[in-house]
């Protein structure tokens, strides 16, 4: 299928938009959609560029975000590259669909814009949503803007679809934050793109000549190795990713650590370790904190899944304090907050240093993040590294003085 | 000004887009003049619906914007009523500093609008421009499509038209620009599509000073 051609230029568009871009960059085959705010800007987007002629693919709207998700598996099981997406609410009733979309082992891509669950069931940004279905096979990892969005998208079909990996992605994006604030992306040329990202081709798709079974019934026996060929596929998935990403800095220009973004963390004794935009105020509180003399810096996790677990032991573990900023519930869980902090202290488990570790809840509801809070969160971990122990395991800021 | 908000009141769907495009052309010819820029409608107001308020944003910046992720614009200094109803029953003076500017599209004079503005010993000068008359606005039918009403435009993410301001738009985003220097004409013209609107509202604005000095 063809794609009206276009040179490298740059465009003012926001998140969402910058995802449907990203489809039609990628030359997708299958759409498949169903409305849910903030996702439904890319769904708007993309169907004007089908109606359009712009881009050449089946737009399926289907009657829920279960069937949304069906027909992806479905259409990707025939060997077409499938873009779909959803949020909040809508993540969540699709859920059936994604251990057996991973379990298949079908590289579809969804766009995720973060929505709160209900409730609060607002528009803002919690990334529970997406968070929820961390272990279900799909490679997973959050944008901070609308460059690094339309970027994620593409390296996501570039390793999703290597025979060595073999996944299906959820591209992440925090709701406003990126998804409805309108900056400046640059949109590549398209023979930059096809040398990126080759025309996909499943090795085994559905196909009356050739005839082959997708996840048919089977016994307990049969159970162990499907399972371990999944989990193996995910760890494999590591190295891949990271030749994705040199390749894509060589065709590109633009250079992503694939796992951890690191801010002024050289000198830095207490830094902050979180997810999605809400780095892009972190980094100027740190710009403010350090002329006041606070060594701090932030540790952006830019891929959860596979789960960079050794970086993670590395790089947290030179600093005295981590302040983990969750942007999730995790009720119940280990730290009583959110899930981010569970796994950043397994990877220090095995450290040799081991800093202070406390959980933030902030941002929740999609509430922004301001400077402030910042401080004050700053101000928590400078304590914590005086005293040589943390107060409590989990903070609700704006709730405590 | 080192730092400033642009805040568009709008009503949904009828002039949604034309109150997009304001913001969305003043932080391009921003971006273009070398300024730190965003544009962004306001995420609850959205989606919209026939006649209901909606709010657009835009901040130019010298610097960085390190409130690029709050939702409104908390101090507005110019703000715009692509209605002129609208200037009853909505505070949308709240937290703008002094020296502000207010842009309404009517054809009533300041003089005759200023009772309806609470707080206006906030403003340095009150802008009234008819757009309606200078664009030739007209409700008919087969119009709709090169008018603002778009109702595919939600969220911002298709327009059916890609004109920016084919109507409406255009003597507003004149006066703003005459009125407070955020950006030059020079800049923000070339993407206007009714340049004649564009151009004959610079020569046809009411403006009103009042006691601030222009912030």
């Amino acid at each position: 299928m063809t794609t009206a051609l276009a040179q490298k230029k740059k465009v003012r568009i926001n998140g969402c938009v910058a995802s449907a871009q990203a489809a039609k960059y990628a030359d997708v085959d299958v759409i498949t959609a169903y409305p849910i705010r903030p996702y439904t800007a890319t769904m708007i987007a993309l169907a004007q560029m089908v109606a359009n002629g712009e881009l050449d693919a089946e737009y399926i709207v289907a009657d829920s975000e279960h069937s949304q998700l069906s027909i992806a598996h479905g259409a990707s099981s025939s060997g077409a590259r499938v873009f779909t997406g959803s949020s909040g609410v809508g993540v969540q009733f699709a859920y059936e669909l994604y251990s057996p979309i991973s379990g298949t082992r079908m590289p579809v891509q969804m766009m995720i814009a973060d929505r709160t669950l209900d409730p609060p069931g607002d528009f803002g940004s919690e990334h529970t949503d997406a968070l929820s279905t961390r272990d279900m096979g799909w490679l997973m990892g959050w944008a901070c803007d609308a460059q690094e969005a339309f970027d994620n998208h593409l390296l996501g079909y570039r390793i999703g679809e290597d025979r060595r990996v073999l996944l299906p992605q959820m591209v992440c994006q925090d709701g406003f934050f990126v998804s409805h604030i309108t900056t400046d992306v640059e949109l590549p040329d398209t023979g930059q793109v096809r040398e990126f990202l080759p025309d996909y081709k499943h090795p085994y798709p559905l196909d009356p000549r050739r005839p082959v079974s997708h996840g048919p019934q089977i016994m307990p026996e049969q159970g162990p190795p499907l399972q371990l060929e999944r989990a193996r596929a995910m760890e494999g998935a590591v190295p891949v990713i990271e030749q994705a990403h040199e390749e894509f800095a060589r065709i590109f220009g633009r250079r992503y650590d694939p796992w951890i973004e690191e801010y002024m963390t050289g000198d830095a004794e207490v830094v902050f370790f979180l997810q999605g935009a809400h780095g892009v105020t972190a980094r100027y509180a740190i710009q403010h904190m350090r002329q006041r003399g606070a060594k701090v810096g932030l540790v952006r996790l830019k891929t959860i899944r596979p789960y960079p677990t050794d970086r993670v032991k590395d790089v947290l573990g030179r600093f005295a304090v981590v302040g983990v900023i969750e942007t999730n519930l995790g009720l119940g869980s280990v730290s009583s907050g959110g899930v981010l902090y569970a796994e950043a202290c397994a990877a220090l488990y095995e450290s040799a240093q081991r800093p202070l570790v406390v959980s933030f809840m902030a941002g929740m509801g999609g509430e922004a993040i301001v400077l402030k809070e910042f401080y004050w969160m700053t101000q928590k971990m400078l304590e914590a590294k005086k005293r040589g122990k943390i107060e409590k395991r989990t903070h609700w800021v704006g709730f405590e003085d | 000004m080192s730092y400033t908000e642009l805040t568009v009141w709008t009503r949904g769907i009828i002039m949604d887009k034309e109150g997009r495009d304001i913001v969305n052309s003043v932080a391009a010819a921003g971006r273009l003049e070398g300024k730190f820029a965003q544009a962004m409608e306001n995420y609850v107001d959205n989606p919209d619906r026939t006649n209901a308020p909606t709010r657009k944003y835009c901040r130019l910046s010298e610097s960085a914007i390190e409130n690029e992720l709050t939702y409104e614009n908390e101090q507005p200094n110019i703000v715009v009523l692509v209605e002129q109803t609208m200037v009853k029953g909505w505070d949308y003076m709240r937290g703008m500093p002094p020296g502000g500017t207010l842009v309404i599209n009517t054809h009533y004079t300041p003089e005759y609008m200023i009772r309806f503005v609470p707080g206006a010993e906030r403003l340095a000068q009150m802008v009234c421009v008819d757009a309606a008359h200078i664009a030739h606005h007209k409700w008919l039918y087969y119009r709709l499509g090169e008018l603002g009403l778009d109702r595919l435009s939600t969220e911002g993410a298709a327009e059916r038209s890609t004109a920016i301001a084919p109507d409406i738009a255009a003597p507003l985003i004149a006066a703003v620009v005459k009125s407070t220097g955020i950006v030059k004409i020079e800049s923000i013209e070339p993407m206007i599509a009714n340049k004649t609107a564009f151009r004959a509202a610079l020569d046809q604005l009411h403006v009103m000073p009042l006691g601030q000095a222009v912030a």
